[in-house]
C-alpha cells in the first residue's frame, strides 16, 4: 500500500472544502453571499470561530479565534452558530463523489480527504484529470467549491491543497530536486509536526523556511529536534518522502467533547449535568465506531485558566454510558470543586476493538460483584437510545437526575 | 514557638508524616503539618482528612506554641540544611524562622486553628499485636486490593478479630490474598473493618520488627499506636464481599515449587506478554512445569521449571502480575500451588497461614 518515495506515479490527492461550514451557509442561505460570515458563538458570548468566509478573513478573522474578538475586528460580520448536522449531510453528498473515482478514501474531516486514484488511472489520463472532474462534480452537484493537491504522497498533496485556496489545483512535480524546490520557499509550518512552539524553536535559530531545513544534516536535525526521535522523519519530509499509505480504515485514537460556559458557572449540578451530556455524547461516538476505552478523562478549566486533567482506567475497557458516567462523576466528586468552572470537558482514550476471538479472558471471583450482567442491560439501553436519537435528534430522550436514579 | 532541634529528629518526623498530604489537598491548610511543642517534644500531625497521622520527636521548647507549616518545602530545606542544630522560631503570624549553621530560611505558615480537629476515639476496642507481626500480615495482602475507584469496597485491606483469630483480605474481584494469626480476646470484642489503601501503605512505613502495636477499632475509624506514632483512618463503609465462599476446600493436586526460580522464571516469560494478550500459560507435565507465553505483534518465551508431580498433564492461563505479585511479598523458600483443573481457581499456600485464590484466563 505505501507509496514509493521515488514513485514517478502521481496518484495522491488532498481535497480540501473551501471555508467548508461558512460555504454551506451561503448555499443555504444566498442572502449572505458577499458578506463577512462568521461560523461559531455569537460575538456577546464567549466561544471560538469555527469557520468563516473569505470576506470575514480580509478583517482578520480566522478560526479559533475568540468571537468576541472576531466582533470587535468586523461588528457588521454575520454571526450563525454551527449546524453540524447540515455539515454532516453535505460531506456525505462529498464523500459519495470520492468513492466514484476510488475506494481508497481517507476523510480527515468534515472538510477534506486523502483520495489515493492509482486504480482509476485505466480510464483517466492522469490524476489531474481526476482532480479536475471532482471540482466539477462537487461544484455541480453540491454547489461548493474545493481546492485539491495532487502529488505522490499525502504529505505534498496536503501542503498543495492549501496553497491556491479557494477553487485552487496545484500539482507538485514528481522528481525529488523539483520536489524539494517546490517546498524550499514555504514556512516551516507547513511540515506536518511542526506547531507554534518548535515553530517558535526554528525561529530562534533563525529557521523560518523549508529550504532552510534542507541544508540541514540529519545531525544538525537530531540537535533542534533532539529527543523527539522526529529528526529521521523531518530530514525525509523536508525533502518532500513521505511513505504513509491512505489509511481507509482510519482508526481514531480519543475521543473527547468540552463546553466552555457562558458565564463561568458555580452551580456545580449544573456543572454535572453538563458532564453528564458530554459523556453521552462521547459515548454515543465510541459505540458508533465500536470500540470500547481503556482510559477515561475529565478537563476542567476554572475562571483563572487553572485546567486540570484528571483521568482513570476502569477495571475492564467500557463503552456503556453507565460506566463511563460512573468514572467521570467519580473524577469530577473528587476534585471537590467549590469555585466556579469556566470549562468542562470529557475524554475516552486506549480504545480497543471489544472481543477479538482469542482474546484471553479473566474470569472473576465474586460475579455478584461484577457489572457484567448489568452492562448486557446497559449495553441494550444504550443501544435504543442512540437508535432514538439518530431518528428524533439528542434532545429526543434525556437522562433523568443521576443522583436520583443512583 | 521557640524550639531547638536536631536534623536527625526533625527528618525522621517530617519523613514519618508527610505522606498523608495530598500532592492537590482541598484546603490550602492540608498541605501543612501541624506543629505543637509543649513538655520536650514537637508534635507533627498531617491529615487529607480520612487519613491523620501523628508523632513526636524531641526538641529542646525554650516557648511553646503552636503552627502550621507547608510540609513537603519543609522536608526540602530540612533535608539540606548544613549542620545538626537547628532553631525554630515562630511568630504569631505564623511565619517560621529557621536558623541552622549560617543558613537562615523564613516560611510562612497558617494558624493552627485552621487545621482540622485531630480525630477522637469514640468507644471501641483495642487489641495488642506485634508490629512485626502485623507488617508481615500487611505485606502478604495488601497488593491485592482494587485500585478501580468504582468498586470502592475492595479500595483497601479487610481486618477482622473473630474466632480469636486475626485475618487479613484484600482482593481485586480477579485475586484474593488471606492470612491469619491466632490470638486471645473476649468474643465481646471481635470487629471487623475495611482500612483504605493509603493507610496501608502509611501504616507498613511506620511497623518495624521490634515492639508492638495497639490496634483501636471503632465504628468508622481504626487507630493505630507504635510508641509516639498514631495513625488514625476513616473506615471504608459497605458490607466486604463474602470471601470465605470463594476459597476452594479440597484440591486435586498439590504441588511445592522453589520460590524464587519460579518468580525468575516468570519474569522472564513475561515479558513477551503485551497489553493486549496479556496471560502466562502453565503447563504442569511429569515433574516439570512449562511457563509459555506468546503475543502475536512480538513474539513468543517459554521456559521450564522443575517440579514434583506425576499426575495428568494440566494447562492453566493465567495473568502474570496476578501469579508474581505474591511470589514476590512472601519470603519462604518453598510454595505450594494447588490446582484442580484449567478452568478453577489456582490457589497458592506457603507454610505459614497464607492462602492466594487466583481466577484463570478463559483463552480462544
Amino acid at each position: 500500500m505505501g507509496m514509493n518515495t521515488g514513485s514517478t506515479d502521481r496518484t495522491i490527492l488532498h481535497v480540501d472544502m473551501d471555508a467548508f461550514y461558512a460555504a454551506v451557509e451561503v448555499l443555504d442561505h444566498p442572502e449572505y453571499r458577499g458578506k463577512p460570515l462568521v461560523v461559531g458563538s455569537p460575538p456577546d458570548r464567549r466561544g471560538v470561530v469555527s469557520t468563516c468566509s473569505y470576506e470575514a478573513r480580509r478583517y482578520g478573522i480566522h478560526s479559533a479565534m475568540p468571537s468576541r474578538t472576531a466582533g470587535k475586528l468586523c461588528p457588521h460580520a454575520v454571526f450563525v452558530t454551527p449546524r453540524m448536522g447540515r455539515y454532516e449531510a453535505v460531506s456525505a453528498q462529498i464523500m459519495v463523489i470520492f468513492e466514484e473515482f476510488t475506494p481508497l478514501v481517507e476523510p480527515l474531516s468534515l472538510d477534506e480527504a486523502f483520495l489515493d486514484v492509482r486504480g482509476a488511472l485505466r480510464l483517466w489520463p492522469d490524476a489531474i484529470a481526476i482532480a479536475r472532474e471532482i471540482k466539477q462534480r462537487i461544484r455541480t452537484r453540491v454547489g461548493l467549491t474545493a481546492s485539491v493537491g495532487v502529488a505522490t504522497n499525502k504529505f505534498l498533496a496536503k501542503v498543495a491543497s492549501d496553497l491556491n485556496k479557494p477553487d485552487g489545483l496545484t500539482v507538485v512535480p514528481v522528481s525529488e530536486p523539483e520536489r524539494m524546490a517546490f517546498l524550499a520557499p514555504l514556512p516551516v509550518r507547513r511540515i506536518w509536526g511542526v506547531g507554534k512552539v518548535s515553530e517558535a524553536q526554528l525561529a530562534r535559530e533563525g529557521l523560518h523556511t523549508i529550504g532552510q531545513l534542507q541544508q540541514l544534516s540529519l545531525v544538525e536535525l537530531d540537535h533542534l529536534f533532539g529527543g523527539r526521535a522526529a529528526a529521521g522523519a523531518m530530514w525525509a519530509l523536508v525533502r518532500g518522502r513521505d511513505d504513509r499509505p491512505v489509511a481507509t480504515g482510519w482508526e481514531e485514537k480519543s475521543i473527547s467533547n468540552e463546553t466552555t460556559f457562558d458565564e463561568d458557572c458555580g452551580d456545580m449540578d449544573v456543572v454535572r449535568q453538563t458532564l453528564l451530556e458530554l459523556t453521552e455524547q462521547v459515548g454515543a461516538r465510541l459505540r458508533q465506531i465500536g470500540k470500547r476505552a481503556r482510559t477515561v478523562q475529565i478537563k476542567v478549566r476554572l475562571g483563572d485558566f487553572s485546567t486540570r486533567i484528571r483521568q482513570c482506567s476502569p477495571a475492564r475497557p467500557c463503552d456503556n454510558d453507565r460506566d463511563l458516567l460512573e468514572s467521570a462523576l467519580m473524577l469530577f466528586e473528587r476534585e471537590g470543586l467549590s469555585r466556579p468552572v469556566r470549562l468542562i470537558g470529557f475524554g475516552v482514550s486506549g480504545l480497543v476493538t471489544p472481543g477479538g476471538g482469542d482474546e484471553p479472558v479473566q474470569t472473576v471471583l465474586f460475579p455478584e460483584l461484577e457489572p457484567e450482567q448489568e452492562v448486557g442491560r446497559n449495553r441494550r439501553l444504550d443501544h435504543a437510545v442512540d437508535t432514538l436519537r439518530k431518528t428524533f435528534g439528542h434532545e429526543a430522550i434525556k437522562r433523568g437526575n443521576w443522583k436520583a436514579e443512583t | 514557638m521557640k524550639i531547638v532541634i536536631s536534623k536527625d529528629a526533625v527528618m525522621s518526623g517530617l519523613q514519618m508524616v508527610h505522606g498523608v498530604v495530598n500532592v492537590r489537598p482541598t484546603l490550602p491548610v492540608l498541605s501543612n503539618v501541624l506543629f505543637q511543642a509543649q513538655d520536650e517534644k514537637l508534635w507533627m500531625t498531617t491529615t487529607d482528612l480520612e487519613v491523620t497521622m501523628r508523632c513526636a520527636v524531641e526538641a529542646k521548647i525554650s516557648k511553646g506554641g503552636a503552627t502550621t507549616l507547608p510540609a513537603r518545602r519543609l522536608l526540602s530545606i530540612i533535608r539540606e540544611l548544613p549542620a545538626d542544630n537547628i532553631e525554630i522560631e515562630v511568630d504569631e503570624k505564623n511565619s517560621a524562622s529557621i536558623s541552622c549553621g549560617a543558613s537562615f530560611f523564613k516560611i510562612l505558615g497558617l494558624p493552627e486553628d485552621e487545621f482540622p480537629a485531630i480525630p477522637k476515639y469514640d468507644g471501641g476496642t483495642t487489641f495488642t499485636v506485634d508490629q512485626k507481626v502485623l507488617k508481615e500480615m500487611l505485606q502478604k495482602t495488601f497488593y491485592a486490593a482494587s485500585n478501580d475507584e468504582t468498586r470502592f469496597i475492595l479500595n483497601g485491606t479487610y481486618v477482622s478479630f473473630k474466632g480469636n483469630k486475626m485475618t487479613l483480605v484484600a482482593t481485586d474481584g480477579r485475586r484474593l490474598a488471606l492470612t491469619e494469626h491466632e490470638m486471645e480476646f473476649p468474643k465481646e470484642s471481635e470487629s471487623e473493618a475495611i482500612i483504605p489503601t493509603k493507610a496501608v501503605n502509611e501504616l507498613l512505613r511506620v511497623l518495624k520488627d521490634e515492639g508492638t502495636v495497639k490496634i483501636h477499632m471503632t465504628k468508622n475509624q481504626a487507630g493505630f499506636e507504635v510508641n509516639d506514632v498514631l495513625l488514625i483512618t476513616k473506615l471504608i463503609e459497605g458490607t466486604y464481599p463474602n470471601f470465605k465462599q470463594v476459597i476452594p476446600g479440597q484440591c486435586e493436586h498439590r504441588i511445592p515449587i522453589e520460590r524464587e526460580a519460579f518468580l525468575a522464571a516468570l519474569k522472564r516469560v513475561a515479558l513477551l506478554t503485551s497489553d493486549k494478550a496479556s496471560s502466562i500459560k502453565l503447563t504442569f507435565g511429569k515433574n516439570k512445569l512449562k511457563i509459555s507465553a506468546q503475543s502475536p505483534d512480538i513474539g513468543e518465551a517459554h521456559e521450564t521449571v522443575p517440579i514434583k508431580y506425576m499426575g495428568k498433564e494440566m494447562v492453566v492461563a493465567f495473568n502474570p502480575d496476578y501469579i508474581m505479585e505474591p511470589l514476590r511479598n512472601l519470603m519462604t523458600d518453598e510454595i505450594f500451588v494447588e490446582m484442580t483443573d484449567e478452568l478453577s481457581p489456582g490457589v497458592i499456600k506457603c507454610d505459614v497461614p497464607f492462602i492466594y485464590v487466583l481466577m484463570p484466563m478463559r483463552v480462544g
